[in-house]
């Protein structure tokens, strides 16, 4: 099992839980569970094409699924995922 | 409405204050209460953007990734971001918008001539294409 940390914003669409454990081999495997789970985050994670929206960083532990394999990254009993986002600005 | 406790108002004007003419920035922790949010703790962060600082500033995801655990160890939530707009009113550009993420609060500090001027606060919609203020007590 993987335990998926859901920041406060999207707590409202998994029952008020702060995380979430589900079984998957892949990073990819335990999103899609999670987003069939709760319904309504998909699309707050997700873009139309399916795709993870491009401020969506999601971590495995403290590494960025970007710099290992991505969404096929695997996933081993006691990980936690983090969904974090990229923020930046400027006048 | 967001409400802003005394020490962590200081921490933020300050970082904006030492960082100038540069924005700064960095994550407000705290509690919500109803529709109430509560920023009990910031934490100044390095403005990671690799080019002038004076007109951008960029959160390392890592950094955040801290803060949200050091939230969760003092149970608290992440609730907003902070960044300063140096010698410039507090509005919320083109370019904070469509870097913004629609989950948090984005509070923007005017810095003046170094010294703290005013401050708004905004809720960026789902799409990034517009933002709402949000009432802002401090």
């Amino acid at each position: 099992m993987a335990k998926i940390l859901i920041p406060t914003p999207l707590r409202q669409y998994t029952n008020k839980q702060d995380s979430v454990e589900l079984s998957g081999a892949t990073v990819g495997e335990v999103l899609d569970s999670l987003t069939s789970q709760y319904q309504d985050l998909r699309k707050h994670l997700y873009n139309d094409e399916g795709k993870l929206r491009s401020f969506v960083n999601i971590y495995v532990n403290d590494e960025d699924i970007r710099y290992l394999s991505k969404e096929a990254t695997p996933l081993k009993d006691g990980d936690t995922i983090s969904i974090v986002p990229s923020i930046a600005g400027g006048r | 409405m967001i409400r802003i406790e005394s020490e962590a108002w200081k921490v933020m004007v300050e970082h904006a204050r030492s960082t100038f003419p540069n924005e700064c920035c960095g994550a407000m922790l705290g509690t919500i209460e109803g529709d109430v949010k509560i920023v009990r703790r910031a934490v100044p962060m390095e403005n990671a953007y690799a080019g002038a600082q004076n007109a951008r500033y960029e959160l390392r995801p890592e950094d955040l990734l801290k803060a949200d655990r050091e939230a969760r160890e003092h149970g608290m939530d992440l609730i907003g971001i902070f960044h300063s707009h140096p010698d410039c009113d507090a509005y919320f550009s083109e370019t904070d918008l469509k870097n913004s993420c629609p989950w948090y609060s984005f509070l923007v500090l005017s810095i003046k001539n170094g010294e703290f001027d005013h401050a708004n606060c905004y809720l960026p919609n789902p799409d990034q294409t517009a933002a709402e203020r949000e009432e802002l007590v401090y």
